[in-house]
């Protein structure tokens, strides 16, 4: 008599096959990672306004004898937590905030914030507000000059919003500007602005601080080493750039 | 009599005994090189995601691609990262997990080798933000070097990705 034919055999399987839990995985990855990109989008826009003297696309704070003014026209990328950023304002930026004052030079300030990132705080880009801040007083050059003269022995330490608005004091800001300047201070509204400000270094081709340009030329390091090192170097360098 | 006894050829090993006995040093060699892949990557991808700013900054300072080039990779490598990083330290997809991992070391060792041969003075941002650094503190021998040892222990697991107390042996039983 013939065995009738067997049952199929179902595969035994357990759980999802290889290729099915990688495409999810594809996906998911893919998903997020284009979530990632699109959440920091809108800070490539560059689409907000600053303060009075600040130029449109983020293109930082300009002070002195204007743009179209010809006289060296210097650019300089810094942050405020920058320990060599502070070096190289504590040497020469007095003499340029003379030459500024004089209208012999015109500054553009590009002030960045990545180091926020690096040291787990929000000081630069608090800071960078608060000199916007400063110069919708009309304070600016005084006020980022007194940020570099106060910067935290330890890298990191960052400031308070008591001690931004203090710097602001020391810059000149008094009376009802004062309250203004606190109430600026706490509220951020340049911070998009700021945001602004890094991306444009960054499209600018600049990832370090200090940097300088005079007349569209970067100073070599050689030059920067003389800045941060001697006061009276400024003209030389200035000099070397026409 | 004894019936068939079914064959013993793709079962995971049981114990550590069985592990000895069928000369398991390679799972072991296997497991390390994901817990050391896996965790690096997963370490590397974390940084970044936390400062995506520097994540950015660190990939324009290799000044190899157009600013939005640049944004792209700088936002969603540190995602890729951790993915694999997680692959391989839960040992899951392994073998496609470690050849993603040997692809992405290769291109960071040919971006610090661009980087060196421009006479670019940069931290390579491997672990955070980079950016320049003076000419002396420039570490690309090591920073290569480094990449490498992990593109060896990836390719071990794109040859051999069997290992001790991983996902895709439990998902192997029963099949």
């Amino acid at each position: 008599m013939p065995r009738p034919p067997a049952p199929p055999v179902k595969p035994v399987t357990r759980g999802p096959s290889h290729a099915l839990i990688g495409g999810v995985v594809v996906l998911v990855v893919a998903l997020i990672a284009v979530l990632v990109w699109a959440a920091t989008r809108d800070a490539g826009e560059l689409g907000a306004s600053g303060s009075g003297a600040a130029l449109p696309d983020g293109g930082g704070v300009s002070v002195g004898a204007g743009l179209e003014a010809d006289v060296p026209q210097i650019r300089i990328y810094e942050d405020f937590q920058c320990p060599w950023c502070g070096v190289l304002e504590r040497s020469v930026g007095e003499a340029l905030a003379d030459k500024i004052e004089a209208g012999e030079v015109n500054v553009t300030f590009q002030i960045m914030s990545f180091l926020d990132g690096s040291l787990r705080n929000d000081s630069s880009t608090r800071a960078a507000n608060a000199a916007l801040c400063a110069d919708d007083a009309g304070a600016f050059v005084a006020f980022h000059g007194a940020v570099f003269a106060n910067q935290p022995q330890q890298e990191g330490t960052g400031w308070t919003d008591e001690q931004l608005v203090g710097f602001g004091r020391d810059a000149g800001i008094s009376g009802e500007a004062l309250g203004t300047f606190e109430q600026c201070v706490a509220d951020q509204p340049h911070a998009d602005y700021v945001a602004d400000m890094q991306t444009r270094a960054n499209q600018d081709g600049v990832t370090g601080t200090p940097t300088m340009f005079v007349n569209g030329e970067k100073i070599t390091d050689e030059e920067m080493n003389r800045l941060m090192q001697d006061p009276s170097a400024l003209d030389g360098v200035l000099a070397a750039h026409p | 009599m004894t019936g068939p006894v079914p064959s013993t050829e793709e079962l995971p090993p049981q114990s550590w005994d069985g592990v000895a006995a069928r000369g398991g040093w390679r799972d072991v060699v296997g497991t390390l090189s994901r817990l050391v892949v896996g965790g690096v990557l997963l370490v590397a991808g974390g940084l970044k995601l936390v400062d995506l700013t520097g994540a950015v900054q660190s990939v324009v300072a290799y000044q190899l691609f157009p600013y939005e080039v640049a944004r792209f990779i700088g936002t969603t490598l540190p995602v890729v990262e951790v993915a694999v990083g997680l692959l391989l330290l839960l040992g899951l997809l392994t073998r496609a997990a470690a050849a993603a991992a040997a692809l992405l070391l290769l291109a960071f060792v040919l971006g610090i080798v661009s980087a060196w041969a421009r006479g670019l003075s940069i931290d390579c941002g491997c672990f955070g933000s980079g950016g320049p650094v003076a000419p002396e503190d420039t570490r690309y021998l090591s920073e290569i070097l480094r990449d490498l040892g992990l593109i060896i222990l990836s390719g071990w697991l794109v040859v051999r990705p069997r290992s001790l107390f991983s996902v895709d042996e439990h998902l192997l039983k029963g099949r």
